[in-house]
């Protein structure tokens, strides 16, 4: 009764629904994009960390251009530009319903055209940051443990997957769920090209009810719950690391 | 590629309606992102000293609210700046001034946190050597520990106001007239150069980001050369 005085009337519950809603179109769409940019940062932070002569400096520059544009500028380019670069047939096909039946009698739609778009853009954009994270995290693994494996007659190969790669994937892991947190606020700019996501949604709720505090706040609540979420696993993660090191000695 | 789309709406893209209406464009990013990166800079320094400071219940209320501000998206809190400033404080908030706010706060929040691992990385015995001099614990912040740990914090400075340049194309959903406003204002005019349009504003984005990044570059191998010499003046004064 306090809380209402203060702050209002409450959300009738469907507004509630729609952000709800919003908040599961944020996920999903971070997910896919967490999943893809780390695959797609990891290629080019083994591109970048590579000696092979056209391979670093094509990864360092798709690192520099895409961390150095705004994702908005990015989003736009392929949501209006990209429609214009591909073939008309592609396009066509593109917008158009697909249905794919998975058995079941379920039925998987074909994703929406702002989203495809959202979560390519996204990825491309994510997966420069990741690659740079992990690419510290290879450089970041001291020189005398890869000469240790190599005088232990280990292959190039068997040196980097059974050596380096655990080792730098552990002191990339803080940096890269920051990283993700990160995709999941970067997801709010989804919104401009029309991806029904949690920010879009409390601006919908917001122009709907004139509740725009409740709108804003419950959001906002929404985003700092995900982000709080990532971070707790990280805690959790790092501890039980610590705990796994002092069990088994090195 | 049809460069004279590009040619055509040049000075709008760069300096908006300027003479006769509005400051616009790429002008106007430029505006906002100083502005802003001084704001945040201040804010930041003061925040991450309060940060270092402060111990108990304070220290734990700072640390909160600087986390909500890194928790949330840059595009809520505009929302929050843009549609309450105006219900709180009952005036009117011009859409850059919201925008402004939102890019400062979010800019010292996370600089807050790097000027204090900054502070943190200055070893004990510095303060120790300058308190045991008779300076008062300000004294000591200021003219021994601030000086150095600047120089450490450069990175952290540059990268946020490189995040801040490219934040500052969020002021877009406010209707604030800057580079990607301006940019899909004249997309959505003629419909047929998107591809176009938006590289050419993305090389602006990239110049004005990366030409930061080469003059921070400078600035810290200058400062690094400085105090590389600064031990041999020392033995000259004895």
């Amino acid at each position: 009764m306090i809380l209402s005085s203060l702050f209002g009337e409450p959300l009738a519950g469907k507004y509630v629904l729609w952000l709800v809603d919003g908040l599961g179109m944020t996920l999903l769409v971070s997910a896919i994009v967490v999943v893809l940019s780390t695959l797609l940062g990891f290629l080019l932070a083994l591109g970048r960390t590579s000696t092979l002569r056209p391979l670093s400096p094509m990864s360092a520059a798709y690192i520099a251009f895409f961390r150095n544009t705004p994702l908005l500028v990015q989003l736009f380019f392929w949501y209006f530009g990209l429609p214009g670069l591909l073939p008309e047939a592609a396009m066509l096909w593109l917008n158009s319903p697909h249905l794919t039946a998975i058995g079941g009698g379920i039925e998987l739609h074909w994703p929406s055209f702002e989203f495809l778009i959202a979560t390519l853009g996204l990825t491309l954009y994510s997966a420069a940051f990741v690659a740079e994270e992990i690419r510290s995290g290879i450089t970041g693994v001291p020189l005398p443990q890869r000469q240790a494996a190599q005088a232990l007659g280990m292959t190039h190969w068997q040196v980097f997957v059974h050596v380096v790669l655990p080792q730098a994937l552990r002191l990339a892991l803080p940096p890269l769920l920051g990283q993700y947190m990160n995709i999941v606020k970067n997801s709010s700019l989804a919104m401009a090209i029309g991806l029904v996501e949690l920010s879009y949604a409390s601006r919908q709720v917001e122009s709907e009810t004139f509740k725009t505090f409740q709108a804003f706040a419950i959001a906002t609540l929404f985003y700092i719950l995900v982000i709080a979420l990532i971070e707790a696993f990280g805690q959790w993660l790092s501890r039980r690391q610590r705990v796994r090191g002092r069990t088994r000695p090195a | 590629m049809n460069l004279q789309v590009i040619l055509d709406n040049l000075p709008y893209l760069l300096w908006g309606a300027f003479p006769e209406g509005q400051l616009g464009g790429a002008a106007l990013t430029l505006v906002l992102s100083v502005a802003s990166a001084i704001a945040a800079g201040i804010l930041g320094l003061l925040l991450g000293i309060a940060l270092s400071l402060s111990r108990g219940v304070t220290n734990a209320i700072l640390v909160l609210t600087l986390g909500f501000f890194r928790a949330i998206p840059v595009l809520m809190l505009i929302f929050w700046t843009y549609f309450l400033l105006p219900v709180a404080f009952g005036i009117d908030v011009p859409g850059l001034v919201s925008v402004a706010c939102a890019l400062s706060l979010i800019g010292g929040a996370y600089l807050a946190h790097a000027v204090h691992a900054g502070i943190a990385g200055i070893p004990h015995g510095q303060w120790q050597a300058g308190l045991a001099l008779g300076l008062s614990r300000m004294e000591v912040l200021r003219h021994v520990v601030l000086p150095q740990a600047l120089r450490i914090m450069l990175p952290s400075f540059v990268n946020q106001w490189v995040a801040l340049i490219k934040d500052s194309s969020l002021a877009y959903i406010v209707g604030v007239p800057e580079l990607s406003f301006v940019a899909a204002q004249v997309n959505s005019r003629l419909m047929v150069y998107p591809a176009e349009i938006f590289l050419f504003v993305g090389a602006i984005y990239f110049i004005l980001c990366s030409g930061l990044d080469l003059i921070a570059g400078f600035v810290s191998r200058q400062l690094q050369r400085r105090s590389q010499e600064a031990p041999d003046r020392g033995r000259c004064r004895q």
